[in-house]
């Protein structure tokens, strides 16, 4: 056996590796910047966990979303991992400047690209020696990715502070031109790419066209009570979300919950774990859930409202079969969707006559530290002043130091032309989406043309054009229902000593 | 009953408040809003059990349950936004007795309430996991809570021995509460064989409101606090440790911080980029609260003292009447700030 497995077994408790795994770490190991896009559950985060072992100093991974930057602490140290931190802003500061001090202690550091822009937190991230600077969900990046997120635009800069050490970007969904955006962004030099198919043979595809929002509701209601489970239904809306896990859990469907970012903490944790454990069927959520949640036997993944982007959904649909088994994609679609879409789509572009307005009132002295005042006084939702900083970041280097009423005029137009290129790209994706959905032929061959690919082997359930029969995925046995729930003092006794016997229980 | 609780508890604030105040009173009290103006009304109207047990509340929500009132005459408006509770709302409120969250103490809790059942959940299903002999994802994600949590472990001499007293303590705290309000409690945790249910999930199973199996929660968990502070639950005291009942909020600690170095106000503002008024509610929320704060500094003695003669001799507590009988020589904020200290001297 050699090292790299050894090290794979002892570790992670794995025999061998899954394909793609061993080329990037090897790369990787050999100091080379890599760019590595594998299909979702294929086990990216082993590419930089692995070489962490081997490599000197500390492996540096940024990542988007601070459940995810938890998940992934919280996996390592269940496997015996200590010398582990996670940097995000939810963290307490005190904690946070403590563990600053003993940085270079740790293998792996975990950040958010905001942590990134701390001055004090740079300054202690080059007193450690990084030896991979690593960006999950690295398409990001790319103002044309699917989950554009402007602060990781500063990833190139803040790499170059670090001395540049190798980079690896991982991504499971990336188009070519996205991909090209990554490389140029993060400066990767010569950079190796590792791109596998975004195909998941194991999972079915198909679209049901319904009649009208009631159809479609009824149809989602009736599959989702015959289908084999564990599953995951996506919906565009928090509302909707909440309205058909009633309805389906009414319905017969089994033990339903539903999932989404207006929910507490403690709420999402709970239903998430739920989930986890087998407790739950089905989770009705929006795309909150998902990222993270790593659970190999989801059955099934509904959309009941059509996603902006065919990125998105490969990604949303992506969380079913990780085990390999067969899995089923259904997406529910009815007149109207589009629209819907859009506007979900559009909602992080600000009204223009907002933006006009707000450009006029603009202090004169802005250029010089005052906008981020400006854009958070401006009545902006949170996404919205993602995308304003941003393009403003962009427009702001013709601006002139004052800021008189033509150089705002100015300034708006070109935000206003930005943000309108922005529009455009986005009805362009909505409407690759809406072409998928009507599509006659494969949507196998069709989703892996998107991504720049040609499909080479189609599995036998394939999709609902070739000829897809979704009932080998129903089931006739019943869901089992919630299991019985005890009285509270015997519920609370075998919470404690359950997995005693009584009698030694009592001593 | 599976709606109507938000109407239980607003008919009680309304009681109360005896129409001189407007549901966004009833609002800010539930919401746990830090004003001056809100922390006099906890104790004038003698409300502060409810200061911050409900912080998702909304406006909506309040009109709405004004409305139930009003439609099934138990309420009916006197202004504008402002109701008293008719003969009939009196006496349905008493007969619903039994809805009374009476060992609910927003004030004194409100603030350590999250923490304390974080670290009470967490070491629950942290035992229960290990008398199963299994590994787990814990259930809290803080990590302030992790670390305690692992610490408290630690110092333990026998994991088994606290299991055994965690167990006896809360079997014993339970039976002091109604058998539903224990339910409650026991399948909101989490152990090694299920995965505590959301308030939502429990109130689907005992087809209740979702806010009255909130508040019959929190009932428990405040119950647990108060005997732990009484010295009769001596694991939950331990739990307690270092959770100060009445705490300031984070931005108001930080503000407090600044003070303490000696920065003004003006200068707060401009450090921390936050707006003149926002340290200014901070002040007015640490003179509320902090016993030994001084607001020498920002109002001279001369004008509190009349400040607070007016504020008497006028017998109220609007801001802007007794601005315009000081003829105006008063900011709102030095009136806030008398007032808010005067209302910290009864509640400390």
């Amino acid at each position: 056996m050699d090292e790299l497995t050894k090290t794979l077994h002892e570790r992670f408790g794995h025999a061998s590796f899954r394909p793609g795994q061993r080329d990037v770490i090897e790369d990787v190991l050999s100091g080379r910047d890599v760019l590595a896009m594998l299909p979702t559950g294929s086990g990216k985060s082993l590419c930089y966990q692995l070489p962490a072992y081997f490599l000197p100093g500390s492996v540096l991974i940024v990542s988007p979303l601070v459940s995810l930057m938890e998940d992934q602490v919280e996996q390592l140290r269940r496997r015996g991992e200590k010398r582990v931190v996670a940097f995000h802003s939810l963290l307490d500061a005190e904690e946070k400047w403590h563990a600053l001090t003993s940085l270079p202690d740790f293998r792996f550091i975990y950040a958010s690209p905001e942590m990134l822009q701390s001055e004090t937190f740079l300054a202690a991230l080059r007193r450690v020696r990084v030896s991979l600077f690593v960006v999950d969900e690295a398409h990001c990046i790319s103002q044309w990715g699917y989950d554009f997120r402007p602060d990781f635009l500063k990833l190139g800069a803040v790499r170059h502070a670090l001395g540049s050490p190798p980079c690896l970007a991982l991504t499971a969904t990336a188009t070519p031109e996205v991909q090209e955006d990554i490389i140029r962004t993060l400066g990767m030099e010569r950079a190796r790419r590792h791109i596998y198919s975004v195909d998941r043979p194991n999972i079915a595809l198909a679209v049901e066209r319904c009649l009208s929002v009631e159809d479609k509701a009824a149809r989602l209601a009736e599959c989702a009570k015959r289908l084999r489970g564990p599953g995951i239904v996506y919906f565009s809306s928090r509302q909707w979300a909440e309205e058909m896990a009633r309805r389906l859990a009414q319905n017969g469907a089994g033990r339903v919950a539903y999932y989404h970012a207006g929910m507490d903490g403690e709420q999402r944790l709970l239903v998430q774990q739920q989930f986890l454990y087998d407790e739950l069927d089905i989770v009705c959520c929006t795309s909150a859930f998902g990222m993270g949640v790593d659970k190999g036997n989801v059955r099934f993944v509904l959309h009941f409202h059509m996603p902006a982007q065919l990125e998105a959904y490969v990604q949303e649909i992506g969380r079913a079969g990780r085990d390999g088994a067969p899995s089923l994609a259904v997406l529910f679609y009815a007149d109207g969707d589009r629209a819907i879409a859009q506007a979900v789509a559009e909602a992080e572009l600000p009204d223009s006559a907002a933006l006009r307005e707000w450009c006029r009132r603009l202090p004169e002295d802005a250029v010089r530290g005052g906008w981020r005042a400006a854009v958070d006084a401006g009545g902006f939702t949170d996404i919205q002043k993602r995308l304003l900083a941003y393009f403003l970041e962009w427009g702001q280097t013709a601006a002139p130091e004052q800021l008189t009423a033509a150089a705002k005029e100015r300034l708006y137009e070109r935000m206003a032309a930005a943000i309108e290129a922005r529009r455009r790209w986005k009805r362009k994706k909505l409407r690759e989406m809406e072409e998928w959905v009507h599509a006659f032929s494969c949507r196998r061959a069709a989703i892996v043309r998107a991504f720049g690919e040609e499909l080479s082997d189609k599995p036998d359930a394939c999709c609902d054009n070739c000829g897809l029969e979704t009932d080998r995925f129903m089931t006739d046995g019943r869901r089992p229902e919630a299991a019985p729930v005890r009285p509270w003092r015997e519920e609370l006794w075998h919470m404690f000593f359950g997995g005693r016997r009584h009698d030694e229980a009592a001593k | 009953m599976r709606h109507g609780y938000a109407s239980f508890l607003l008919a009680h604030c309304l009681r109360r408040l005896n129409g001189e105040r407007t549901l966004a009173a009833v609002y800010h009290l539930l919401s746990g809003k830090k004003s001056a103006q809100t922390l006099q009304d906890c104790k004038w109207f003698q409300l502060a059990p409810f200061f911050g047990t409900w912080k998702d509340v909304t406006m909506d929500r309040l009109e709405e349950a004004a409305l139930v009132l009003v439609r099934k005459q138990r309420a009916a408006p006197v202004h504008d936004r402002t109701y008293i509770l008719t003969e009939k709302g009196r006496h349905w409120l008493d007969e619903q007795a039994a809805w009374f969250p009476r060992y609910v103490n927003g004030w004194r809790y409100h603030e350590i309430e999250p923490l304390f059942w974080q670290r009470l959940s967490l070491i629950g299903q942290t035992l229960s996991n290990l008398s199963h002999g299994q590994r787990f994802i814990p259930i809290c994600r803080d990590e302030r809570t992790l670390l305690w949590v692992k610490q408290y472990l630690l110092d333990k001499r026998s994991r088994q021995t606290l299991a055994r007293a965690l167990y006896d303590e809360l079997t014993r705290l339970l039976a002091a509460v109604s058998e539903e309000a224990a339910t409650v409690f026991v399948l909101r945790l989490t152990s090694a064989r299920r995965i505590g249910w959301t308030a939502e999930q429990i109130a689907a199973w005992l087809q209740k409101d979702v806010l009255y199996v909130q508040f019959q929660f929190r009932n428990v968990l405040h119950y647990m606090m108060a005997e732990a502070e009484a010295g009769r639950a001596p694991v939950m005291a331990e739990l307690m440790a270092g959770l100060a009942p009445v705490q300031l909020t984070q931005s108001a600690q930080k503000t407090y911080e600044w003070l303490q170095k000696g920065k003004t106000i003006d200068e707060i503002a401009a450090l921390r980029r936050l707006k003149k008024s926002t340290i200014e509610d901070h002040v007015v929320e640490l003179a509320a609260n902090v016993p030994d704060f001084s607001i020498a500094p920002f109002v001279a003695a001369e004008r509190a003292a009349a400040i607070q003669a007016a504020a008497r001799a006028l017998g109220t507590r609007k801001l802007k009447r007794i601005r315009e009988a000081l003829g105006g020589i008063a900011s709102y904020f030095e009136i806030r700030l008398v007032l808010a200290k005067e209302v910290g001297r009864w509640m400390n």
